[in-house]
């Protein structure tokens, strides 16, 4: 039996395609991963994003980040995939170590309750003008 | 030759030179302190965080800059690297040249 391991991938697609057309494409790309042997642990798109540095002339990109375990024979399948299509413009692999997910955890927690706090500090001044 | 000696001799006197406390003073090192904490883990999806490490042309800072412990500008560095290749951070600020 092979060895399972926790990876991360992020990957981005040309933000230039519909909706329609990127939702297939990270479609396929579940379907494809999930044949191989992986479990799909978290999924998470952040959208359009504005680029550093143009890639391939454009200025945007969809980025698509997805936490999965898998066996290792899984990633240089991977790999493949992405290097095929042509909509993806970029993507990285790597394994996840344990702890670095539970530091985002935590500190995206932080970041949400600080966001309420702002939001309840607006709230209050809104009441203050008001009065 | 003469004049030479005489120029020497005289960046000796000067206090600006190797035996003055004034430039002791200036050759000590100053005290950095460490801008992570130890335990503090290194994220290369973070943009706003590695930016800190890098100058406004996008090069990473050296660690007698930066001030962190070896270990930790190799991680640096490393993530630095990853975000550059998913294109969340400049490998050359554009607004330079």
């Amino acid at each position: 039996m092979s060895i399972r391991r926790l990876y991360e991938s992020t990957y981005i697609v040309n933000a230039v395609l519909e909706d329609a057309e990127i939702d297939s494409i990270v479609d396929r790309l579940v379907e494809f991963i999930g044949e191989h042997g992986a479990q799909i642990l978290e999924m998470n798109k952040w959208g359009r994003r504005r680029l550093a540095y143009p890639i391939k002339k454009k200025y945007n990109g969809y980025y698509v980040y997805l936490v999965f375990e898998a066996p290792a024979e899984a990633i240089p399948q991977l790999e493949r995939f992405y290097d095929l299509d042509e909509n993806i413009m970029r993507h990285l692999t790597v394994q996840l170590d344990p702890k670095l997910r539970e530091f985002r955890k935590v500190r995206a927690e932080a970041q949400a309750a600080r966001a309420a706090q702002m939001a309840e500090a607006a709230k209050g001044e809104q009441f203050d003008v008001a009065s | 030759m003469r004049d030479g000696m005489r120029d020497r001799d005289s960046s000796l006197n000067n206090p600006n030179t190797i035996n003055s406390p004034f430039r002791q003073k200036r050759n000590q090192p100053r005290k950095r302190t460490n801008p992570l904490k130890q335990s503090r883990l290194i994220d290369y999806l973070d943009p706003k965080f590695l930016g800190r490490f890098t100058n406004d042309q996008g090069k990473i800072l050296p660690r007698r800059i930066t001030g962190v412990t070896a270990l930790q500008q190799r991680r640096l560095t490393r993530a630095i690297k990853y975000a550059r290749h998913l294109a969340l951070l400049p490998f050359v600020a554009q607004d330079t040249r």
